[in-house]
């Protein structure tokens, strides 16, 4: 199952070398098509953020929808741009410390970036019983506290769904969305 | 007989009963199931097109999830799940842009899925384009070309029951037509036969049969009434005609056949006795006092004695004798075979000797009469019946003149050589 070769988007150089450029700051963008296709991961990232939160209902559906960035994040700059989601609610997003102690109160969802894993764990201790959608960005199994994990390649943004923090958390997520994240489990 | 002659152009009425029949049929069966098949075809294109809805819309719900996070792999085989179980034979799911997201397409690219395909196309509402939604906004849309398959498989059965109904029709008719023709034909060859018997051999006795079909039963009574007609008419005809017959050669008074006959009887004698070389003799009688009767006692008397001379004269001859009456009081009597010149001469005598006794009258009164014979031989007296009555005639005023009441032997030439030779 060549499924990869078939999606989207489509870039010749590795992820690596786009990520080191994201690092290394927007002066060092000297090539236009880089800039381009790291705007194109972006751009999937929001489609799947955004989708992923359209199958989502909160216990009181959040009129706007607080999205907070935790830490550092390669993928959330389309984010930040405030979408208006498809069913028209809007979505208020911001960027919070980790250390944040109000995260559990001040936001809907998490989207969450590069953390170490004391600062992960302190963050899911905080959000826990709260109905709170997380989702990591990278490097991250997908077993302990992130509802959904993206897994970010250029052809595809992909995802995996970790179903006990789903149940704890109290958000219910649409089957639909389930099955898709299962079978790209199974995925090679 | 222009009929018979005629006869191989006209069509039967075996053929026509079973033409008949079998446009009826095929009639009733072609209207019934085109329509039939009209109808469930009309009703299944309805289906069908509500079939394919849903099919649209069920892969609308399957591959929702999959157009919205733009997965294609996903949205392939979501697709591909449901659209190779039902009646489809091309689904393509675009998303927000346009760009193919999905593609599924039958694989069979036999005859028949051609065919499917063609009546899908002109009988489907085709393709069925249906957006898919999420959260109340377009997100893709799907694109369904139906398989047509049941659509096919309906035309198809619906053309051989059609055929299997006008075969079995066909044969109903033919047997239909096969019984009714009989029960029409019996009758009709019946009449027919007996027509044929009356006209033919003139047989009138035979009867036409009863029938089952009332017009034909009436045709037969009738017919067997004109038959009791025509029997009574034909049996008065031929009596007539018998009648008639023996009143153109009899004599009405005396029953004796008449000159006519005689005459004919005579040439057909002499004939045969030429053939056989045998020999015959002509009696002529005359009544010698009958003029005398008449004017003195009145014709009714005259008539009674003729009567009796007739009786009288008859009753002195052979088997194979025949006396006849040539007119007036004039008798004559052919003698065939003839063994010898005596076998007549003793017949002549008898008769002459049998008027001796006077004839009775009805009134009582009693008249003496005699009769003057003359008597020819063939050959002897004459070759031809015309010499033979003439020298019989010639030798009856013989013996008027030498003796009445007396026979005489004709005389002429040759006989008269003959007795000299003889003696």
């Amino acid at each position: 199952m060549h499924v990869a070769a078939r999606r989207v988007t489509s870039c010749a150089l590795s992820l690596l070398l786009a990520a080191l450029f994201l690092y290394t700051g927007p002066a060092q963008a000297d090539s236009a098509t880089t800039a381009a296709r790291a705007q194109q991961r972006a751009q999937a990232v929001t489609q799947v953020v955004l989708g992923i939160f359209s199958y989502a209902r909160w216990p009181i559906e959040p009129s706007p929808l607080r999205l907070c960035l935790v830490g550092p994040t390669e993928y959330a700059d389309d984010l930040i741009k405030g979408h208006v989601q498809e069913s028209g609610r809007p979505l208020q997003v911001r960027r919070l410390l980790a250390e944040d102690t109000q995260v559990a109160q001040a936001c809907d969802a998490i989207y969450i970036g590069k953390l170490d894993q004391g600062q992960r764990d302190q963050l899911f201790q905080r959000v826990r019983g709260h109905p709170v959608l997380s989702i990591s960005e990278a490097d991250d199994p997908c077993t302990v506290g992130s509802l959904f994990c993206l897994r970010v390649s250029d052809q595809q943004v992909a995802f995996d769904v970790n179903l006990d923090s789903v149940a704890r958390s109290g958000v219910r997520i649409h089957p639909s969305v389930l099955q898709l994240s299962r079978r790209r489990a199974v995925q090679p | 007989m222009k009929p018979t002659r005629k006869r191989s152009v006209r069509p039967t009425l075996r053929s026509v009963l079973g033409r008949g029949h079998l446009s009826v049929a095929l009639l009733a069966v072609g209207l019934a199931g085109i329509s039939l098949t009209l109808l469930g075809v009309l009703a299944l294109r309805v289906y069908a097109n509500q079939n394919l809805q849903l099919i649209a819309r069920s892969i609308n719900y399957t591959v929702e999830a999959a157009v919205v996070f733009d997965d294609s792999a996903a949205a392939n085989e979501s697709l591909a799940l449901i659209a190779s179980t039902e009646e489809v034979a091309e689904a393509k799911v675009f998303n927000d842009e346009g760009e193919l997201l999905a593609h599924w397409q039958r694989g069979d690219t036999d005859m028949l899925a051609q065919l499917e395909v063609q009546v899908a196309t002109a009988l489907l509402d085709e393709p069925v384009n249906l957006p898919i939604l999420h959260q109340q906004q377009q997100v893709g849309h799907i694109e369904l070309v139906g398989q047509g398959r049941s659509l096919l498989l309906f035309l198809l059965s619906g053309l051989a029951g059609i055929l299997f109904c006008t075969i079995l029709s066909a044969l109903a008719a033919q047997y239909l037509s096969r019984r009714l023709l009989s029960d029409i034909t019996r009758p009709l060859r019946g009449l027919a036969s007996v027509a044929h018997a009356a006209r033919r051999e003139r047989s009138f006795d035979r009867r036409v049969p009863e029938a089952p079909i009332a017009e034909l039963n009436e045709l037969g009574n009738d017919f067997n009434a004109l038959l009791d007609e025509l029997e009574v008419w034909h049996s008065h005809l031929q009596s007539e005609n018998q009648s008639l017959a023996h009143q153109a050669s009899h004599d009405s008074l005396t029953g004796l056949p008449n000159r006519a006959f005689f005459e004919g009887r005579l040439s057909r004698s002499v004939r045969n006795a030429a053939r056989q070389q045998d020999h015959l003799a002509l009696l002529f009688l005359d009544s010698d006092r009958f003029k005398q009767i008449n004017d003195t006692l009145g014709h009714a008397v005259g008539d009674e004695v003729l009567i009796s001379v007739a009786d009288r004269v008859r009753a002195q001859l052979r088997e194979h004798d025949l006396v006849a009456r040539l007119g007036g009081d004039e008798f004559a009597v052919l003698l065939t075979p003839l063994q010898s010149r005596k076998d007549a001469e003793h017949i002549a005598e008898k008769i002459v000797a049998s008027m001796k006794l006077p004839v009775q009258l009805d009134s009582g009164r009693s008249i003496a009469t005699s009769l003057s014979v003359g008597i020819a031989y063939y050959p002897d007296d004459g070759a031809d019946p015309a010499s033979l009555l003439n020298a019989a005639d010639a030798a009856m005023y013989q013996a008027k003149r030498k003796r009445r009441g007396h026979w005489q032997v004709a005389q002429t030439e040759r006989s008269a050589n003959e007795i000299k030779n003889r003696s």
